[in-house]
């Protein structure tokens, strides 16, 4: 009531102008007639194509089901397959649920994963999210390092029967089934329907989720999404979810303490300030992201293991956290994030632990730092108060007069001097897995193949063979074992410190009685609307 | 008349393919690889990025990128981003949006700024005058972020009069803060400039002969002296709505405007080549016009001003 008013006392100051050309139409995002609507702060979605999307999950994970999914606490349960069995590691086989249908009515069956699988991974459509399937055998056929594939299916894919297809993998992983979570959006099934116009697939998609789209996406445009009558998983708490574009996350923030969007990411920017401005309507949920500080390996200095054991220890994790992400982050003590089931909270030890003179011995006893300490990270990402925070720690705690942060102009700089090796000091350095598993951090960060552009390039054949081996265990708690022998294995050479465990902050307007945890996410369809 | 057309004409040809290529190649020569990062936070696989590099030709040379994208231009092309959206089509949304936040701010800037100038003018010296100057100095003197998010803050949260964010609410609801705060500054800037004009205008010689003639206040003052000050009052403003068009970037990414200030900041940020000379082009025919505009304008107000 109070907004209608105040639209018709600002229409009216307003009236004094004219101007062709307006359009109306106000926006959806309140409980009216019954129905339990949410709306959510979002980026441009670009694409809903779950094979393309890079920063969609939130809407494609209501949009489809995945096959397995991960909850809060890490365990792994099944969503849309009955079961994902493997002996060998190497030769899977996933069982559907059945009656799951598409928002069209069509079946879904094995084909709809298969055919869809090997449209990701082929080469030239040049998916972006094709690089998940890379360990299924087949892969490399699909994506020839010239000309066109000789083939168009991934030969390591075969359907059984209308719930049932095989998967073979090129090596074998016990982590496949958590691989196959909600995240990983390369992994969803298309309908029939999707391949006659990817175009209009990728603004209205069909899929198998709990949610289908009420109209089609436009770009800057809120989006609503409704609940799918047919849907044959756990019911949402909620009818309807509207996904609000914003490019900057400030204003968001804003937005939603002035009750006109309900939930959002809270930005690095705001973390300071939003339990003051919140209270109890900001969370903080558990993250699977993990931030390092990278240290330059090919430069001479850091090359002693003391040089960077000192600098690890030189920060107080707790300090930083405190003042720039009000005590949200917590200080690392192991490699993986805690979201990453069996993660070795404490595994560090006291090379995690802030102790300048400990740091300063070990500095000494390294032969100390010549010369000046540039810290560089991607400029634009509000990662500054951060990186400042480093290096007056490193300034005061080690005793190391010169010492910069400076930012690059944007992430393709950063990115480039990182490929290049170009950078002669610390840099920023950190992973947010896809799946709750220490294999992602891991893989990502110390295998060549992990592909990560800003982590350190720390890789040896030791680490290689020991997460071969932990990959290859079917047992999970053998895998967990195997794991945490992989980071003490890199501990040994401490390539470079573990700083935070990331954690994901939301906040809510006052219409939302609780927020429902996911595995490093929400779980945007459980949320309770507050009664009105 | 004509020779000045013409000479007008061959001068935007010039400048239009300088300045198309001076940007492609500032764009170009942004260091790292866009294409890599299109994956954000997580990383494409090399034969994906590799398949990408070549659907845009970026391992060409930027002379034959460049002349392929002149090419497809002129043929009315604009080409599509890196994501296999049509520039065109993203202009297309994003321009009424900034014409008017534009078109807003420009007016409030003439009613309040030429209000406040005249009235300032014509006043000299009194406290009315002097209030102005204050006001006007004391507001210019706020950084725009600064006066964004207060505004935001006052008029969204605390009183919530106007959304803050957003075109949902459509013209002119959505427009109002953005566009009030993006006139605040050209707002001071008129009022001076109106200020002096008047002032200058009024103790000029011919007014003062007008007086002696015995004029009527009204006719002295409404007529000679608007008139005569008007001038550089209006190049001031013809320019001012170029800028406007243009240099929202602020306003638009603190506001949720998704206009077209906005886009070219992020197509810089993502290094969006075309994208960003789309823009660039329609941004400098913008200003090229009004400046044209603004020349002939001035003849019809002042026969002395002539373009032969």
């Amino acid at each position: 009531m109070k907004r209608r008013a105040a639209r018709s006392a600002a229409v009216l100051l307003a009236g004094a102008l004219t101007l062709t050309g307006c359009s109306g139409g106000g926006s959806g995002g309140s409980a009216e007639g019954g129905t339990k609507s949410i709306s959510y702060a979002v980026a441009d979605p670009v694409t809903l194509n779950p094979g393309r999307q890079t920063i969609a999950f939130a809407q494609s994970k209501v949009l489809f089901s995945s096959l397995t999914f991960v909850k809060s606490d890490g365990t792994l349960t099944y969503l849309n397959a009955e079961s994902v069995k493997s002996a060998d590691a190497v030769h899977w086989t996933i069982k559907l649920r059945p009656d799951w249908t598409f928002h069209n009515g069509e079946k879904v069956t094995a084909n709809s994963y298969v055919k869809a699988w090997s449209t990701v991974a082929y080469g030239p459509n040049a998916w972006e999210n094709s690089g998940q399937l890379i360990n299924i055998a087949g892969y490399d056929a699909l994506n020839p390092a010239k000309g066109k594939p000789a083939t168009t299916t991934l030969s390591g894919l075969k359907v059984v029967d209308d719930l049932t297809f095989t998967v073979t993998l090129k090596s074998p992983d016990g982590q496949f089934p958590t691989q196959l979570s909600q995240a990983q959006t390369g992994f969803f099934p298309l309908p029939e329907a999707a391949y006659a116009d990817f175009d209009g697939f990728a603004h209205k998609p069909i899929g198998n989720g709990p949610f289908e789209m009420a109209g089609s996406y436009a770009e800057n445009e809120p989006m609503t999404v409704k609940a799918y009558g047919n849907y044959q998983g756990p019911k949402p708490t909620v009818d309807e979810i509207v996904f609000k574009p914003y490019t900057d996350m400030t204003t968001a923030y804003t937005d939603v303490q002035a009750n006109n969007t309900d939930i959002l990411f809270v930005p690095a920017a705001r973390m300071a300030q939003v339990k003051q401005d919140f209270g109890d309507r900001a969370y903080v949920f558990e993250g699977l992201g993990m931030s390092y500080l990278g240290l330059p390996l090919w430069d001479k200095r850091y090359a002693d293991v003391r040089v960077r054991q000192a600098i690890s220890m030189a920060i107080d994790r707790q300090a930083v956290s405190n003042v720039i992400y009000g005590g949200i982050w917590t200080p690392a003590t192991a490699l993986t994030p805690p979201g990453e089931p069996g993660t070795p909270v404490g595994l560090c030890g006291e090379l995690c632990t802030f102790n300048p003179t400990k740091a300063k011995q070990l500095l000494a006893d390294a032969g100390g730092f010549t010369g000046k300490m540039e810290i560089r990270y991607p400029g634009g990402s509000g990662l500054d108060d951060l990186y400042n925070a480093y290096a007056n720690q490193l300034r005061q705690n080690l005793g190391i007069k010169d010492v910069t942060a400076t930012p690059t102009t944007d992430f393709p700089e950063f990115q480039k001097l990182r490929n290049d090796k170009n950078l002669s000091g610390p840099y920023f350095s950190r992973w947010g897995a896809l799946y709750a598993s220490q294999q992602n951090t891991l893989r990502s960060f110390y295998t060549k193949a992990g592909g990560c552009v800003n982590c350190i390039p720390y890789y040896t054949d030791e680490v290689e063979q020991l997460l071969a081996k932990a990959d290859a265990q079917v047992d999970p708690q053998k895998a967990i074992e195997g794991y945490v022998g992989v980071q003490k294995e890199i501990l040994k050479d401490f390539p470079a410190p573990p700083m935070f465990f990331e954690k994901y902050t939301y906040a809510t307007s006052d219409r939302i009685a609780k927020l429902a945890e996911g595995a490093g996410s929400l779980e945007l369809e459980n949320t309770a609307v507050a009664e009105s | 008349m004509l020779r000045f057309t013409i000479r007008r004409v061959i001068e935007l040809v010039l400048v239009f393919f300088g300045v198309t290529f001076a940007i492609y190649a500032a764009v170009w020569a942004l260091p790292g690889d866009p294409i890599s990062s299109l994956g954000g936070d997580q990383p494409l696989s090399p034969q994906v990025v590799e398949r990408i590099r070549e659907l845009y030709h970026l391992n060409d040379p930027l002379w034959s990128q460049y002349f392929r994208y002149i090419g497809n231009l002129l043929t009315g092309d604009l080409g599509v981003d890196f994501r296999g959206r049509s520039v065109a089509e993203r202009l297309a949304t994003r321009w009424p949006v900034t014409i008017r936040l534009a078109v807003t701010a420009w007016i409030i800037q003439v009613v309040i700024g030429v209000g406040l100038g005249l009235l300032a003018g014509l006043r000299k010296n009194t406290w009315i005058d002097r209030g102005v100057l204050i006001m006007t100095i004391l507001v210019a003197s706020v950084p725009i972020f600064v006066m964004a998010v207060t505004a935001q803050l006052v008029f969204g949260v605390k009183l919530s009069l106007v959304p803050i964010a957003g075109v949902n609410d459509g013209w002119p609801l959505s427009y109002l803060l953005p566009a009030t705060v993006l006139a605040i500054y050209g707002l001071a800037a008129v009022a001076r400039l109106t200020r002096g004009s008047v002032v200058d205008t009024m103790s000029s010689d011919f007014v003062r002969a007008l007086w002696a003639k015995g004029l009527t206040r009204r006719r002295v003052i409404g007529i000679h002296v608007l008139r005569n000050s008007s001038i550089p009052v209006l190049t001031y403003l013809a320019i001012d709505l170029g800028a406007l068009l243009g240099g929202a970037v602020v306003t638009e990414g603190i506001f949720n405007l998704p206009g077209v200030g906005q886009l070219l900041f992020e197509s810089i940020r993502v290094h969006e080549g075309p994208t960003v000379v789309g823009i660039a082009t329609a941004l400098i025919l913008i200003f090229l016009l009004t400046s044209v505009v603004v020349d002939l304008l001035n003849s019809l107000l002042d026969p002395r001003i002539r373009h032969d």
